[in-house]
């Protein structure tokens, strides 16, 4: 990513700029959808009304974020063809395979029954509404299960073969669908969905809470938010953080190296806490490091050898190491931050005080944008961490865009996106504010 | 076995422009069918809860396409490279439209994005019939496989052509025309009160309009592609489209007649398929012709994935369609119904 005359450069701006955005939609309605089903579900085998009421509420902010999620992911789809021709050409082969079960497994499920949860409780009934819940959760589950299948073999290739042509072909479907790194990849995401969710129900819960509206569905939505919000921080630390590092570790070692900005391999190797990345002079300025601590999450062992990225050409170096070191790191604090406040909310909870404990609240209303902001940093780790591949030891992204394709056409493209983006956040954010200053229904007793 | 992934390819192209299709029409038609805020809602309403489910088919089409022919994808996703966005982009404001625009209950908001809800379907009528044209027409394809097209040159249909011509220009009016009188077909079919009134006066009117610009569109196409009908005489599915074609026409023109709605919308639906399924089965094997020299052109042959990979799909791909079938029955029976001027019953349209 040298210039901005590389003929990649402004594909991948693109790529990456779509593809964040669309997936502050699907983090959310992945988490949401199991709130749904949990409340759904809570509403049958109970009388209590409190709960088709939460249900009701949070289906009108799950079918806004449906929404742009569809009218912001179709796009994605597309620029596979339209400015990664090279790649499509190369590994269409292999990866059609699950961008074609994405649409034919998953999207067809979730949108078929998506409108059925949001407008159909009274037709369909509170069984049937219940399964479309359910359906709605299994849908967006799957679908992300079929991406991260194709980033798992951007990441570590499994199941291919190298046909006549030099292109990649299928050669094992079970091998290529059951890639070990997709399944480690898909609970940390997922779990880091799940973070999501909880996040934004307990942030909702807060602020009702604080304006001392709605009481009753607050208390619900903060016992739920809090308690989901700590099991799922937990998790998406360990095991999965830890398995996708130690993934990472096996297969992508000068990834690592680039990640933890160890430029000298050792025994003994430390996380820095605090240190930034100095590639002219090849060292991290200002280290305050957990000596050990690196070798001992990637290894096992205090006294293991890490890899330093001396070891490895430059060539095949991450090109942006920087950026790769600030986003691995700051994923990492904004994680170990969710667990401490989720632990203390859930302990208030647990004690009956969480609502009568206002800076507590204040803290879990103001909490609201990191969740978005971990997530979005734990994929610019995955993704800057895979460069310079593009399908990682096989294929280099520098010859995976469309050649046919100007820079012209493609700033003009990323401009556009640009306003439309802009516009669509705007609506979107006034219509989620006035959906929350409205809130759930009062009760009518 | 490519044979088949052509077919299955084209069936979810054509599924798409079956489903949405109706709500391009619909969209067009806003304006003119429905006057007050009550029967613009209706108008909305027969749209509105399944557009994210019809447009799901065209991801569902992409997803097939990259399945069994990679290649394919990359020339063309590549080549028409501004044209496709363009239509992404107007699918974006589509679903805006009919999300945003009932979300606030104010006349001057809603009359806004009436206007972008017109505006996107109007754009992807023409788009989408321009892009049929240049499918049929075909695109300047070098040695490689690849090209890159502007979007007008000299309008005429050989050698380095544009996107639009006026062979690929005339199919567009000729799709706007035609899924114009399908979505004045599918009003009529979901409403009731004046907006069906307007609907049904319309659609007679439109598919008048429809019947001389098939006929040219038929000539023409054979003009630009003298090479095509001789290809196309000894398919026997071409015959079979051909025959979807009059069999619809018949009940068409029957249906609107005799005032049977469910009969008329079916029909104009089968027209669509039929149409589209005798051009597809027409120009088999080439997916992409070439305007430059007829060698370049690019054959489902050519472009197909490895045996493995279709294989593969041919095993999962009948489950999914079976299971699709299932949401399919249960989409119709849960939308089944006309929509009233009344807020609807959910409160939410």
């Amino acid at each position: 990513m040298e210039t901005v005359s590389d003929p990649a450069f402004w594909s991948r701006l693109q790529f990456g700029f779509t593809v964040t955005y669309h997936y502050l939609f699907p983090q959310l309605t992945m988490g949401l959808a199991w709130f749904l089903v949990y409340w759904k579900w809570r509403a049958l085998r109970t009388s209590d009304p409190q709960y088709a009421r939460a249900v009701r509420f949070w289906a009108k902010i799950f079918g806004l974020n449906f929404a742009v999620g569809v009218v912001t992911g179709i796009p994605m789809e597309f620029q596979f063809g339209t400015n990664w021709a090279g790649f499509s050409r190369h590994a269409g082969g292999v990866i059609g395979q699950t961008l074609a079960m994405e649409g034919m497994f998953a999207f067809f499920l979730e949108s078929a029954f998506v409108g059925a949860l949001i407008w159909g409780e009274k037709r369909l009934g509170p069984r049937a509404h219940f399964l479309a819940a359910v359906a709605v959760a299994v849908g967006s589950w799957l679908s992300a299960y079929f991406i991260l299948v194709t980033n798992a073999f951007m990441q570590h290739p499994a199941g291919y073969r190298v046909e006549a042509d030099g292109s990649l072909g299928i050669a094992a479907l079970s091998d290529y669908l059951l890639n070990p790194w997709a399944w480690v990849q898909f609970a940390h995401n997922q779990m880091a969905a799940v973070v999501t969710g909880a996040f934004v129900v307990a942030a909702i819960g807060a602020f009702y809470a604080l304006r001392s509206t709605h009481l009753v569905q607050a208390r619900l939505y903060l016992r739920a938010g809090t308690l989901v919000g700590l099991i799922a921080s937990l998790l998406v630390a360990f095991p999965t953080g830890d398995q996708q590092a130690k993934m990472v570790a096996r297969h992508q070692p000068v990834t690592l190296a680039a990640m933890e900005g160890r430029f000298a391999s050792g025994p003994m190797a430390g996380i820095a806490v605090i240190g930034q990345p100095n590639l002219a002079e090849k060292r991290l300025d200002n280290p305050i490091e957990i000596p050990g601590a690196l070798s001992f999450l990637a290894y096992g062992t205090f006294a293991s050898e890490v890899h330093g990225l001396d070891e490895y050409p430059e060539d095949v170096w991450p090109d942006n190491i920087e950026l790769l070191y600030y986003a691995f790191h700051l994923m990492i604090t904004l994680g170990t931050i969710f667990i401490v406040l989720m632990a203390v909310a859930c302990f208030q909870s647990w004690r009956g005080r969480l609502e009568s404990t206002p800076w507590l609240l204040w803290l879990l209303l103001l909490a609201l944008p990191f969740p978005y902001i971990a997530n979005t940093l734990g994929w610019m780790t995955a993704e800057l961490g895979r460069q310079p591949w593009l399908i990682y030891g096989l294929f280099r992204t520098r010859d995976g865009y469309s050649q046919v394709v100007s820079n012209g056409n493609v700033v003009f493209t990323l401009i556009g996106f640009t306003g439309l983006y802009f516009v669509l956040g705007v609506l979107f954010l006034v219509l989620v504010g006035r959906e929350i200053g409205l809130g759930p229904e009062e009760e009518t007793a | 076995m490519i044979a088949a992934w052509y077919g299955i390819t084209s069936f979810m192209l054509i599924g798409y422009v079956a489903l949405d299709g109706r709500n391009f029409g619909a969209g067009m038609l806003h304006w003119l069918v429905a006057r007050t805020r009550a029967e613009r809602r209706q108008v909305v309403a027969a749209i509105g809860p399944l557009w994210s489910w019809h447009e799901v088919w065209l991801v569902a089409f992409g997803g097939t396409l990259f399945v069994a022919f990679p290649r394919l994808l990359s020339s063309a996703f590549a080549g028409y490279y501004l044209a496709l966005f363009l239509i992404l982009w107007c699918l974006v404001l589509r679903g805006m439209s009919l999300e945003v625009g009932r979300h606030i209950p104010d006349p001057l908001w809603s009359s806004f994005w009436d206007f972008v809800f017109v505006l996107s379907n109007c754009l992807l009528a023409i788009l989408f019939g321009a892009a049929a044209g240049n499918v049929a027409r075909g695109v300047p394809l070098d040695a490689h496989g690849q090209f890159s097209m502007a979007f007008f040159t000299d309008f005429r249909v050989t050698g380095q052509v544009g996107l639009l011509d006026w062979y690929t220009v005339s199919v567009a009016v000729f799709a706007v025309v035609l899924l114009a009188a399908h979505g004045a077909t599918y009003l009529i079919l979901k409403t009731e009160g004046p907006v069906h009134g307007r609907s049904r006066a319309l659609a007679k009117l439109l598919w008048g309009a429809a019947a001389p610009l098939f006929l040219a569109i038929t000539i023409e196409s054979w003009l630009v592609r003298p090479d095509v009908p001789g290809r196309a005489i000894g398919n026997p599915f071409c015959w079979f489209g051909i025959l979807v074609v009059v069999a619809s026409i018949l009940a068409l023109v029957s249906g609107l007649a005799t005032g049977r709605e469910r009969r008329a919308f079916a029909a104009s639906t089968f027209l669509l398929i039929g149409i589209l399924a005798t051009g597809a089965a027409a120009i088999f094997p080439e997916m992409l012709h070439s305007t430059l020299a007829p060698e370049n052109s690019l054959t489902a042959y050519d472009v197909a994935s490895s045996p493995t990979a279709l294989w593969l799909a041919s095993i999962w791909w009948p489950v999914a369609l079976a299971l699709t079938t299932g949401y399919f029955a249960f989409v119709s029976w849960h939308f089944a119904g006309k929509v009233g001027l009344e807020r609807d019953d959910q409160g939410v349209y």
